[in-house]
């Protein structure tokens, strides 16, 4: 099947997967391994002096995943700015998710601060995919500014709706030209094969995946879902059939040449 | 008392016994410096300088490190 | 100026260069007359008004004329669908048919013999003052390559005095600079049309054979100067019946295509200037003129890929025509066109720059266009709206 390409780097898998909210790191371990997924995203918080846990990045293998660091918890373009170039020291990685969520009960993204840190970190050379609500224009715009995709949710973080969103998604998988990552709200499987259907270049899913019962078979449920909807895209489907009513002739005044 | 402002809590330390180093704050607070990111008053500390980085009383630190997110 | 976009894909002249679009002509014959009936009835059934090179190469291949009726009712549908049962009038003002091009085709062409006329600033006005009184708000000013009277300055000069009476005006003259078209923008034009004429490079070489039009490359890229100028609106279309229509409307439309994704701030039209005899060039042998039924199949083509293109019909087509034409896609047509400068005011006898075959005035169109159920529009935007308010 025909590789993703971002930034100019190729990938076989179009699934990336989120590594929040799994009950323990082999669990998560194990979901990334058979999901055959190659871009995984982690998010960065205030260490708990207290009580610190085990650091979750060692159960992910640097050398199989681009770890993708992304800028959850900021609510403007500073305070994601900051925590990209954090990441980017931590890492040495300058592939950033930008996250501008300033409300905290949907989680979703600021338009404008969104954009703002977009330039920015561009500018300083940073591998930006940028998560947003559908929004087309918004999504040209940020093209304009350099980011290497888009991520446009599908329905609110975690609220596992499916594509809410679907008119809105179709109109930006047409007009871009950078690669469209549905993000966000997939919640089963057929969500997934469904955005890649409409023709959308990936998929990232995290809490679908981490919260079933199950996590490892659904993470292998949403591998194959992505592949078969990949496939079915690229083969041509046949679409819905549109029966035009039926009104007088239009062309046969075309008879008499 | 000497004061360090860490991860936005205020933490006394008696005169005279401030950690020196980023490096020597870490060793004492029982966290593994392979896994943070450090900042000092807004200032991003890589991991090769922690050693060297100097502590005065009264600095605002950040210690970060990765989680899980999506 | 659009100056802050990053794009690192390919322009147009690689887009159809990597195609063979301008230059394998046999190459896309072939592809053409592969399509069978059933590869026409698939497409049909995809997408309807998304664009891929595949379903317009469908669309146009010889196997699509038995299908022309049901191209001819989905592209009505669609049609309503987007534009809603209106057309929108527009009137064009010859401003000078003096040329230094040589170009075979047309009757303006400097080899040829023939009355010359250019406008003063103050006749154009007097010109434009008798259009606006036929109702119309949407101008385009139009005048052949000129540039020693119908400079810049000229063109701005004008704009700027037809603001507070027209809502929308355009050009169509010589292909510019960056520069030449954000003045121009900025005295309140907002659109440009300019017709490659065609994108084979062969043809073009011997259709235009002097002059400054004969640089292919430079009228090539103009559209994206437009674009990044800020213009709302960017005519494209090509002089059908110089080399064969099929491949012609395969590469204006990857070039359409190119301008809609990298340019998404403007709006793209079609217009489908056919040959019409013209003065002095009627013993030019042409092998590829059109049929009605060939132009027919090209609109339909056009609309069942671009949803949201505006095609656009001038008065070089005979009445009944456009007429039918209307609904089969159409968005946009001229009434009462005079074709010469100073052909409103009927002081000229200057030549026409191409036969006009639909001499009803605007008011008679109009009762056409009710007839057939839609709204003549005559105002569609107004730059009014976003004029600075100082």
């Amino acid at each position: 099947m025909d590789k993703l390409v971002i930034a100019n780097r190729e990938f076989h898998s179009r699934l990336l997967v989120g590594t929040g909210k799994f009950a323990s790191s082999e669990i998560m371990a194990k979901a990334l391994k058979v999901s055959g997924t190659e871009i995984v995203t982690v998010a960065l918080r205030r260490v708990n002096i207290e009580n610190e846990k085990d650091d979750m990045l060692v159960a992910i293998d640097r050398s199989k995943y681009l770890l993708l660091p992304n800028t959850s918890g900021a609510r403007d373009a500073d305070e994601a700015i900051r925590l990209a170039r954090i990441a980017r020291v931590a890492t040495g990685i300058k592939w950033v998710k930008l996250e501008v969520t300033p409300d905290p009960y949907y989680l979703l993204p600021d338009p404008v601060e969104t954009l703002k840190a977009a330039e920015i970190l561009v500018k300083e050379d940073f591998v930006v995919l940028p998560y947003i609500n559908a929004d087309p224009i918004l999504s040209k715009k940020l093209e304009d500014v350099g980011t290497a995709t888009v991520m446009p949710l599908a329905s609110p973080i975690g609220s596992n709706q499916g594509l809410k969103t679907r008119a809105a998604l179709e109109i930006i998988i047409e007009q871009s030209n950078v690669p469209v990552i549905v993000d966000a709200g997939l919640g089963l499987p057929s969500h997934a094969a469904d955005a890649m259907e409409m023709g959308a270049d990936a998929v990232l899913v995290n809490t679908a995946i981490a919260t079933a019962d199950d996590p490892c078979q659904m993470a292998e449920a949403f591998k194959l879902a992505v592949e078969a909807g990949r496939l079915a895209y690229i083969s041509g489907p046949a679409a819905v059939n549109r029966r035009a009513s039926a009104s007088s002739p239009l062309t046969g005044f075309l008879r008499d040449e | 008392m000497e004061v360090l402002r860490i991860n936005g809590v205020e933490k006394q330390f008696p005169e005279g016994q401030l950690p020196s180093t980023v490096a020597k704050l870490l060793e004492q607070l029982g966290v593994k410096p392979a896994t943070v990111v450090a900042e000092i008053d807004g200032q991003i500390i890589e991991r090769e300088k922690f050693a060297q980085t100097l502590l005065r009383k009264g600095q605002s630190i950040e210690l970060i490190r990765f989680v899980g997110g999506g | 100026m659009i100056s802050t976009q990053k794009y690192s894909g390919p322009d147009i002249k690689a887009i159809i260069d990597e195609k063979g679009l301008d230059s394998n002509a046999w190459y896309w014959r072939k592809e053409l007359s592969k399509v069978r009936g059933s590869d026409v009835k698939r497409t049909l059934s995809r997408n309807p008004g998304s664009y891929s090179l595949q379903k317009l190469l469908s669309f146009v291949s010889p196997a699509a004329e038995d299908y022309l009726e049901e191209m001819a009712q989905l592209a009505h549908q669609l049609t309503i669908q987007r534009f809603g049962r209106t057309i929108r009038l527009y009137a064009p003002l010859y401003l000078s048919n003096f040329c230094i091009n040589s170009c075979l085709y047309c009757g303006f062409n400097k080899d040829s013999y023939s009355e010359r006329k250019r406008l003063t600033i103050k006749q154009a006005l007097a010109e434009a003052d008798i259009i606006a009184s036929e109702g119309f708000r949407d101008m385009l000013l139009v005048s052949s390559e000129d540039r020693e009277f119908i400079t810049i300055e000229y063109l701005a000069e004008l704009a700027g005095k037809l603001r507070d009476k027209f809502s929308f005006i355009s050009i169509e003259v010589y292909p510019m600079n960056s520069s030449e078209y954000t003045k121009l923008f900025e005295a309140g034009i907002e659109g440009v049309t300019l017709y490659q004429e065609t994108y084979n490079r062969q043809a073009y070489q011997y259709y235009h054979p002097a002059g400054p039009k004969a640089n292919y490359e430079n009228r090539l890229a103009a559209p994206d100067r437009i674009a990044q100028a800020g213009m709302r609106e960017i005519g494209l279309g090509v002089l059908l019946g110089l080399t064969d229509w099929r491949t012609e409307t395969l590469a204006l439309a990857e070039h359409a295509h190119y301008l809609m994704k990298r340019y998404w701030r403007s709006h793209i039209s079609f217009s489908f200037p056919r040959l019409r005899p013209a003065y002095k060039v009627n013993d030019l042998q042409f092998e590829h003129l059109l049929s009605d039924k060939n132009l027919v199949q090209m609109i339909l083509a056009l609309r069942l890929c671009f949803t949201d293109a505006g095609l656009v019909l001038s008065t070089r087509e005979r009445a009944e025509l456009r007429d039918h034409l209307i609904k089969l896609g159409i968005t946009k047509i001229s009434a009462g066109s005079k074709t010469s400068p100073g052909g409103y005011s009927g002081q000229t006898s200057a030549v026409e720059q191409f036969e006009i075959d639909d001499r009803r005035s605007p008011a008679q169109i109009t009762t056409m266009i009710r007839e057939q159920g839609f709204e003549p529009v005559w105002k569609d935007w107004d730059s009014a709206v976003d004029a600075p308010t100082h």
